[in-house]
């Protein structure tokens, strides 16, 4: 119990580290003292030596935004994968288990084949994502109750439906340039993060990631089942409402702009569990700041590895696969 | 004095479907430091008599008074303030710790965004203490006993600090000494702290023990969709109705223990009826 107190700065302290770290991590020969140089140029009463324009580009247009949407990004889909699995109590549901990512991944490939301005792309996914959610949550509504089991049901009859909508769209889209896109945006990239588009996918991620956090006792509660909520006074249908919609609205946020990831919204919640317990009081946080620290190292290896980049959908779980592994033989599984 | 009833059910009637209801016009009425239990074979709609109490159902007919108030206007929040529920079957998902568990009880007096504060942990700790499971407090209550568990949900229920408090079967999964812990603990909490006990259970012998213990006790048999006796366990715990509602040949064995000048009673059973 100690030991995890003393863990928690740690912690809390690492996206930061990690947003640090990828500043002066890249493909782009700059060295150590250059970058601090451009780090420190902006500070007062601090004398650096002068700072090449090229210099600034790169660690204050490419890399520094890059690192904070990623920490946005893997922070928003953690949180509200660890909120799901405690909502549904299930441990094998993820961010994207009511359908958001397929419905956003199929928002995504028809603004491809409609327009050729990104913009579309991204108002298409998120309102696509936020419809199939509510498409799920309605069909989990058809029964009077409120059972959870229905609305996860929803949820998958929701996600394959899109999937297969996707499909369509592959095959009907031209096959030299709209294909390879819509192939790459499935497979999630943080390499279209530009300050203004972070500005605005970051309003709906914070939004819904700070809902969560004030909901998350409640959470604790609704995962003791319906009965036992109810009897403990809990609004039932508000709050599950209120919990998938924050949840939602951060999904979608992030999916929108870095396109499907998939993993991190199922695992990191887990790595959480096995350092910190299940109480969503400290896993709600701990789960964000590990997504945030995780995807920050994984999107630097994806574009530091080869001279492309790597989809960060395969390096998520390529990278946090054997970490998982690693975690789980060191905690003996505590937590479950 | 008449003391006034804390929780009261009126021509109550509930149905899934409307051609067969579960139970049709049932009436009770419980008082401070009062148990009412209720008997019936299995399938006979305890349950979701229960349900009913806690809003989970909502009846179709009669109407359910607590403390006065008609439960069908009040929200969840402010029943779990006057109602408090111990469950029959609890599902453990996530590896809780005792004290979390414990606190979760707390809900109905927070904002939903909110946790317990200072206050609302020292009611927790002043409970786990008084329940004796301070040595377990820090455990994840996923590897309790099932005598454990029951006695955190238990104290889950007090921390609640509502007068009502429903109990389903709470001793079903329970071995020998488990069950009078159990028991033990409802006396306890009826005779000190004056809360009203509905306890739902498939064993005659706990209304005795009940009994056998000093507590004011009232049993409800429940059959055929109602109540087919309700009172005192002596009148309604007899032969004759463990006959016909057990389908068990029985005998009511009441003996003098102790300088006590009331006698000790229980239910034996021989034997299915008709196989002798």
């Amino acid at each position: 119990m100690r030991i995890r107190r003393l863990l928690y700065p740690f912690i809390f302290l690492s996206p930061i580290l990690c947003i640090l770290l990828s500043l002066y991590w890249g493909r782009y020969p700059i060295t150590f003292a250059e970058v601090t140089a451009v780090l420190l140029h902006r500070l007062p009463f601090i004398r650096t030596p002068a700072v090449n324009e090229t210099h600034i580009a790169v660690v204050e247009i490419i890399r520094l935004p890059r690192a904070l949407f990623g920490a946005l990004v893997g922070g928003a889909l953690s949180i509200s994968g660890a909120a799901f699995q405690g909502l549904f109590r299930n441990p094998l549901v993820s961010s994207g288990m009511l359908g958001v990512s397929s419905g956003a991944g199929f928002g995504a490939a028809l603004a491809i084949l409609l327009f050729t301005q990104k913009s579309f792309l991204y108002i298409f996914a998120f309102t696509f994502g936020f419809a199939a959610v509510a498409a799920a949550y309605l069909i989990g509504r058809i029964y009077r109750t409120t059972t959870s089991i229905t609305l996860v049901l929803g949820g998958i009859v929701v996600g394959s439906i899109f999937a297969a909508l996707t499909s369509f769209a592959k095959f009907v889209a031209d096959p030299y340039n709209q294909l390879p896109t819509i192939v790459f945006w499935l497979m999630g990239s943080l390499a279209s993060a530009q300050r203004s588009q972070i500005l605005i996918a970051g309003i709906p991620m914070m939004i819904g990631s700070a809902g969560l956090m004030l909901m998350r006792w409640r959470i604790n509660i609704l995962s003791m089942g319906e009965r036992e909520s109810q009897a403990l006074g809990v609004n039932l249908q508000l709050s599950q409402l209120l919990i998938v919609f924050f949840a939602t609205l951060a999904t979608a946020g992030a999916v929108s702009i870095a396109g499907v990831i998939g993993w991190v919204g199922l695992v990191v919640p887990h790595m959480g569990r096995m350092i910190v317990g299940s109480d969503n009081r400290v896993l709600l946080p701990v789960s964000f700041s590990l997504g945030a620290s995780f995807l920050i190292l994984v999107d630097s290896l994806a574009r530091s590895i080869t001279g492309g980049e790597i989809p960060l959908g395969v390096l998520t779980a390529l990278v946090g696969g054997p970490f998982f592994i690693y975690l789980l033989k060191q905690t003996r599984a505590r937590g479950w | 004095m008449v003391k006034s009833p804390l929780i009261s059910m009126h021509a109550g009637t509930f149905a899934y479907s409307q051609e067969n209801p579960v139970f049709e016009d049932i009436g009770f009425s419980v008082c401070p430091g009062e148990v009412l239990c209720i008997l019936g074979p299995n399938g006979c709609g305890k349950t979701t008599l229960l349900d009913t109490l806690l809003g989970y159902h909502r009846l179709q007919g009669g109407e359910i008074l607590v403390e006065g108030k008609n439960a069908d206007r009040m929200t969840a929040r402010e029943r779990a303030m006057k109602i408090a529920y111990v469950p029959q079957n609890h599902e453990k998902t996530f590896p809780y710790t005792v004290n979390q568990v414990v606190q979760m009880g707390r809900a109905p007096h927070l904002p939903f965004h909110t946790g317990p504060g200072t206050d609302d942990l020292r009611k927790v700790e002043e409970v786990i203490k008084k329940m004796k499971l301070s040595s377990l407090k820090e455990q994840e209550y996923t590897r309790l006993s099932g005598g454990e568990t029951q006695l955190v949900l238990i104290a889950r229920a007090l921390v609640q600090e509502s007068r009502v408090l429903i109990l389903d079967e709470p001793t079903s999964h329970l071995d020998f000494t488990n069950e009078l812990i159990i028991l033990e603990t409802i006396v306890r909490l009826v005779k000190e702290s004056h809360i009203a006990v509905i306890m739902a259970s498939h064993v005659p012998n706990h209304a005795f023990y009940f009994e056998n213990r000093r507590v004011p006790v009232r049993v409800a048999l429940m059959r055929n969709r109602g109540f087919s006796h309700i009172g005192t366990p002596g009148e309604v715990l007899t032969q004759k109705t463990m006959a016909e509602v057990y389908n068990v040949e029985a005998r009511i064995i009441s003996y003098a223990c102790g300088d006590d000048e009331r006698p000790l009673s229980h239910v034996v059973p021989l034997s299915l009826k008709g196989e002798s």
